[in-house]
């Protein structure tokens, strides 16, 4: 039985109730952690590396580092000499990086997500990726899982041996990369 | 997109599979991403997402605590509370088999009809129809115990 106002009374409630009652309750919501979906993601990206590591510091300290790109990636990146940040809009930036090495002149334009624990850029044109995500420990605050993913957005059958070996490249460079996160944060030699 | 994509997937993911919601999620996302060059038309991205969800979502809650138990059996000591609004969802779905949660998010949370939820599951609308009348019997007697 129900009311005019559709609210149930006494004695069972209509299958008009029981839909109302479904439709406005609050139903369980499954949710993906940053490092998570970072991994979700390189599924998707046959050309992409991705690697995760404990960082001994409270993952507040690790963002507050990483957050401030134009001082972060220049710093753990060897292969970046600068990084400078064109546009802001919230969360979403553009970013212009530049190689130190002599050989690679072109600056890179990135589309930039960055919110905190997660940051995804994306090149401009789409040739290559980087993300990063940064989580609490989660049976320690005092550290931080650090997942790290790098490479180029693109796959396939006839780009098969080709991303063999830039994948091999890329391990070494995300590896580095995460060491000089440490480094950075005075958690490494 | 996958930004977008998340959250919805969480929910059907969640409601369907509980417990083991995140890692149906993480799964549903593991193979979006892998299988998206072969969807031809992006419009169709969210059915076709939606899909996988569920699925990942029942297979999860299958290998998981969840056991479908007959709705005229039900704990009366975890009654649902009356009042539309402090309905407990969760005590309701705990008790439900994974594949009548499926149809009662498909239509409740998507407000899919009875044709559109037989696609998502690839059963027959019939099947539907049965699911959603049982788990909307379970939804009655948790209420009214």
């Amino acid at each position: 039985m129900s009311d005019p106002n559709g609210t149930s009374s006494v004695g069972a409630p209509t299958w008009t109730d029981l839909d109302a009652a479904a439709a406005g309750a609050a139903w369980p919501t499954a949710t993906l952690p940053p490092g998570a979906r970072l991994r979700a993601l390189a599924a998707g990206l046959p050309g992409v590396v991705v690697e995760h590591r404990e960082l001994h510091a409270p993952v507040e300290q690790v963002w507050g580092f990483i957050a401030d790109l134009p001082t972060s990636v220049p710093t753990f990146d060897a292969s970046v000499a600068s990084l400078e940040v064109l546009a802001r809009d919230g969360t979403r930036l553009r970013a212009r990086a530049r190689s130190g090495w002599w050989f690679v002149r072109m600056p890179l334009v990135f589309d930039v997500d960055l919110e905190p624990g997660w940051c995804w850029m994306v090149s401009r044109p789409r040739l290559y990726v980087v993300g990063m995500a940064a989580e609490a420990h989660p049976d320690d605050a005092g550290r931080t899982v650090f997942t790290h993913l790098e490479g180029v957005p693109f796959g396939g059958r006839i780009l098969g041996p080709v991303l063999r070996a830039t994948r091999l490249i890329q391990r070494r460079h995300v590896s580095s990369d995460l060491d000089g996160i440490a480094r950075a944060l005075g958690l490494g030699p | 997109m996958l930004r977008d994509l998340a959250p919805y997937l969480g929910r059907i993911c969640g409601a369907i599979a509980l417990d083991a919601g995140d890692d149906a999620l993480q799964e549903a996302m593991v193979a979006v991403t892998r299988n998206l060059t072969t969807l031809r038309e992006p419009d169709a991205l969210r059915g076709w997402a939606r899909r996988i969800a569920v699925r990942e979502a029942v297979r999860a809650a299958a290998g998981g605590r969840s056991v479908p138990v007959d709705p005229g059996r039900l704990d009366p000591a975890v009654s649902v509370p009356d009042g539309a609004t402090a309905v407990e969802v969760r005590a309701v779905l705990d008790a439900l088999a994974p594949e009548q949660r499926a149809v009662l998010v498909l239509r409740h949370l998507d407000g899919l009809d009875e044709a559109e939820m037989a696609e998502v599951l690839g059963v027959a609308k019939g099947t539907v129809k049965s699911r959603l009348h049982r788990a909307r019997t379970a939804f009655r007697e948790r209420w009214t115990a």
